[in-house]
């Protein structure tokens, strides 16, 4: 069996639902079948197969090609198997997702992983705001799994976050880390303003010294056993936090944010 | 053009038809006498084996204001959760709880309801609230203006004015705010939360005006049956939510000295402190005072299990609920120093004690009080359940096994700790006809509604009679607005607009002088902004008022 791999013909004017097109909801269904699911495109309904050529047959294994940044919820509520999107993505990729593997060449939108619940999202380029967030008036963002982005993040970084890995290789916008009830979000480049801004529990783990607000507590410095585990965690991933030499465990330990619980931690990389 | 209904099983308790089969005709609007001689039929419709009532009235329902869109805003999920696509005649929407403004409209239309009224408008935010009532597709609608915690009538109070002087201040207010009613909220007790009290009982002073509740409810009670206010003070008394308020709500009860009054969302007044979980039902003696007291009419605000979300002006009360609140987040807030406002989502679970109890005395309630007339079948939308939930509530009120089938599912503790087993009450649907349609009508003070005889509007609704009274309450035949077929099948087959209901007291103009100074000093409009017009209702072209006549004037 070869990979269900749908090639975007044209790009469609108006953003693309791509929600049923996971893998859990075209078990079982024929070439035929899947050509035939409507996908909603702004007003218009359109069939799989006016925007896709399709080829190959393993659902459980779905290659989207010449993707492009309109096609929203890719991969939504994932519950086992595999889509690898070549070129970029739209909104809410993986929202949901519940178990299986996404992997994205390009970048990306507004809340990736938003609300994920397990399950392993790989990002190779940029991603917009709010990745792994809740979503807006919910109360927990991101339960599970492992994000990593190679490029940069937008703003909102984790906001609510409740579970699970974000790991970042380039920047994090403002608000990195906001309102987190518990997880980690590992940054190696750059950090923004109201850094772990209302965070109540968790760790966000930084190569390079933040701007904190007031409400954190400088804690002084540590060496902490448990960092080489967590890195040891890390070799697995194809990352630039597999590699030793990104590794440490001397940090400035700062908790916050006194203006909420106040048990979260920045721990920030003594260089 | 002339409708005739033919053979219908006529529930009307305004004219005291009960169950018999009538016709109905139905001209400009209006329900007519047959005509005399030769008359052409446009149009008819065979309702042989169907029960007809007039449309229903739901006297207690938050559907405008500014608290809906605070709650609006603070569940996105609900609306998430709920989407609601157009159709050809009906716009799109959303919402559970706290549904948007069409889908409100559509949504009680399809269960055969064509009045609600909104009880808690606030004078200042009255335009807004009349604003989003004017959205509300086919409803008629109406608001009972919100008084009793503003800094003004607790001013005069404090300076020992006339009751005259009072009157005056209400009837100008009601005319300003275009409202139906007046309605009291913890009287006092809003503004006693600003000056640190956290609770205030009938005869606690506010810390501030030194003014008691009790004195609040007297002069205002007063002030409406001096107006000629049909409807009754409609009062949301102290303490609500308090284990052992039932206490406090008697004391209102006989407190008020014989004045007409109406107590809303009674079930949540009527709490005793018994048993282990010191929290008990106080429902029999809720209901004996108020079989008792003829001056006393009450809405029950019923609670339903499931998500909904509360919302109050009661800050006070609001502000300590905040820590039930589910999912975890809530407003509450100051409105222009007039009253405040609370936002508490809630989730109403069967095998929680408390929730099953309160279930449990809601119905108690409605099945120990003997009048329909004088109580009114309310979930206090959506702060006991949303309004959708009606068709249910209809059936545990009219079907003792499923009654009592439901009951045996409650939380076991609070089984042993209400009487509802053994009530064997079943509500006829005449019974329900008043509750919901007649009794509401005369409640309001609502001229030519709630009634089938001749000279009434036509709001008419056609159900087909089936022993499950809420697959029977949730899906009418027809429904006709005054005289347009609006629902077929419990759908939406045309849209139309309906009235603001409102009633003009008489006041002495020169009222305005001491209010122009205070609205100068303190307030974020200015007098003249602060009164509406019946313009800003009527001038889109699909609004209209409907002037209702007040006691002592023809």
């Amino acid at each position: 069996m070869s990979a269900l791999t749908f090639t975007l013909k044209y790009q469609p004017k108006q953003r693309v639902d791509m929600s049923p097109l996971v893998c859990q909801l075209l078990q079982g269904k024929t070439t035929q079948q899947i050509a035939a699911l409507e996908l909603q495109s702004g007003k218009l309904k359109l069939r799989v197969d006016q925007v896709f050529d399709i080829s190959g047959d393993d659902t459980q294994a779905i290659v989207i090609k010449n993707s492009f940044a309109k096609l929203d919820f890719i991969g939504k509520e994932l519950d086992g198997g595999s889509i690898t999107v070549e070129g970029d993505a739209g909104a809410y990729l993986a929202m949901g997702m519940k178990t299986g593997e996404i992997k994205v060449t390009g970048s990306v939108g507004l809340y990736a992983a938003c609300e994920m619940k397990k399950g392993y999202l790989e990002i190779g380029g940029n991603v917009g705001d709010f990745l792994g967030a809740a979503l807006p008036g919910n109360k927990m963002g991101m339960k599970g799994g492992t994000i990593l982005v190679k490029g940069n993040a937008g703003e909102r970084v984790g906001d609510h976050l409740r579970r699970g890995t974000i790991l970042i290789e380039g920047n994090a916008g403002d608000y990195c880390g906001s309102r987190m009830t518990a997880g980690t979000i590992a940054v190696m480049g750059q950090t923004g303003r109201y850094l772990g801004y209302a965070m109540r529990r968790g760790t966000l783990l930084l190569w390079n010294q933040p701007q904190l607000s007031a409400s954190f507590n400088d804690c002084g410095s540590h060496t902490l056993g448990f960092l080489p585990l967590l890195f040891n965690s890390f070799k697995k991933f194809n990352s630039k936090f597999a590699d030793a030499s990104v590794a440490f465990n001397r940090v400035q330990r700062y908790a916050g944010d006194m203006s909420e619980m106040g048990k979260a931690e920045v721990l920030v990389k003594i260089k | 053009m002339l409708i005739k209904l033919t053979g219908g099983q006529v529930y009307d308790p305004a004219s005291g038809v009960d169950g018999q089969i009538q016709d109905i005709y139905i001209q400009d609007g209006r329900i007519v006498d047959m005509p005399v001689g030769d008359f052409k039929i446009d149009k008819e419709y065979d309702l042989h084996g169907k029960v007809v009532m007039s449309g229903a009235i739901d006297m207690h329902t938050h559907i405008g204001g500014g608290k809906g869109n605070i709650a609006r805003t603070l569940l996105p999920e609900d609306h998430r959760q709920d989407p609601v696509s157009r159709s050809d005649i009906t716009r799109s929407g959303c919402g559970h709880a706290m549904p948007s403004t069409f889908v409100t409209g559509y949504r009680y239309a399809e269960m055969g309801y064509t009045a609600g009224f909104e009880p808690a408008v606030l004078p200042i935010n009255a335009r807004q609230a009349h604003m989003e009532m004017g959205d509300i597709p086919i409803l008629d609608k109406g608001g009972y203006v919100m008084l009793g915690s503003d800094d003004y009538l607790l001013r005069m109070l404090t300076a020992k004015k006339d009751q005259k002087a009072i009157n005056d201040y209400v009837a100008w207010t009601m005319n300003a705010a275009k409202a139906i009613g007046v309605k009291v909220v913890n009287p006092g007790g809003i503004n006693a939360f600003k000056f640190n009290q956290r609770k205030l009982d009938l005869d606690e002073q506010n810390a501030h005006y030194g003014v008691t509740p009790r004195d609040i409810l007297e002069v205002l009670a007063t002030a409406v049956k001096e107006l000629g206010v049909k409807h009754p003070l409609h009062v949301h008394g102290c303490n609500l939510g308090v284990p052992g308020n039932v206490q406090t709500t008697l004391d209102t009860i006989q407190g008020i000295g014989g004045l007409p009054m109406h107590l809303t969302h009674i079930q949540f007044h009527s709490y005793g402190t018994e048993g282990d979980m010191k929290f008990s039902s106080g429902a029999a003696q809720i209901a004996e005072a108020v079989n008792n007291n003829k001056n006393i009419t009450i809405d029950v605000g019923q609670v339903l299990f499931g998500q909904t979300v509360t919302a109050s002006g009661d800050s006070m009360r609001q502000h300590y609920n905040h820590k039930f609140a589910s999912p975890n987040k809530w407003v509450v807030m100051d409105i222009e120093c007039d009253a405040g406002c609370g936002v508490v989502p809630f989730k109403y679970k069967d095998q929680n004690f408390v929730n099953a109890l309160q279930w449990a005395i809601g119905l108690e309630t409605f099945l120990l009080v003997n009048d329909p007339w004088r109580i009114f079948l309310t979930t206090d939308h959506p702060n006991g359940a949303p309004f959708t939930s009606y068709p249910h509530l209809i059936r545990l009120l009219m079907d003792r096994s499923f009654r009592n089938e439901v009951l045996s599912t409650i939380h076991p503790e609070a089984q042993k700790m209400t009487t509802l087993a053994s009530i064997t009450r079943e509500y006829t649907l005449q019974e329900i006809a008043i509750m919901t349609r007649a009794g509401a009508a005369k409640l309001i003070g609502l001229k030519d509604r709630g009634g089938l005889s001749a000279g009434n509007w036509a709001d008419i609704t056609v159900y087909t009679d089936n022993t499950n009274r809420q697959t029977m309450f949730e899906k009418p035949d027809y429904m006709f607005k005054d005289g347009e077929l609006v629902v077929v099948d419990g759908k939406v087959v045309h849209t139309k607009w309906g009235t603001t209901h409102v009633v003009q007291p008489d006041f002495d103009p020169s009222v305005e002088t001491g209010l122009k100074d205070y609205f100068d000093r303190y307030l974020t409009m200015k007098l003249g902004n602060f009164k509406i017009s019946d313009d800003e209702i009527t001038e889109d072209g699909r609004g209209s008022i409907t002037v209702h006549p007040l006691n002592g004037v023809a």
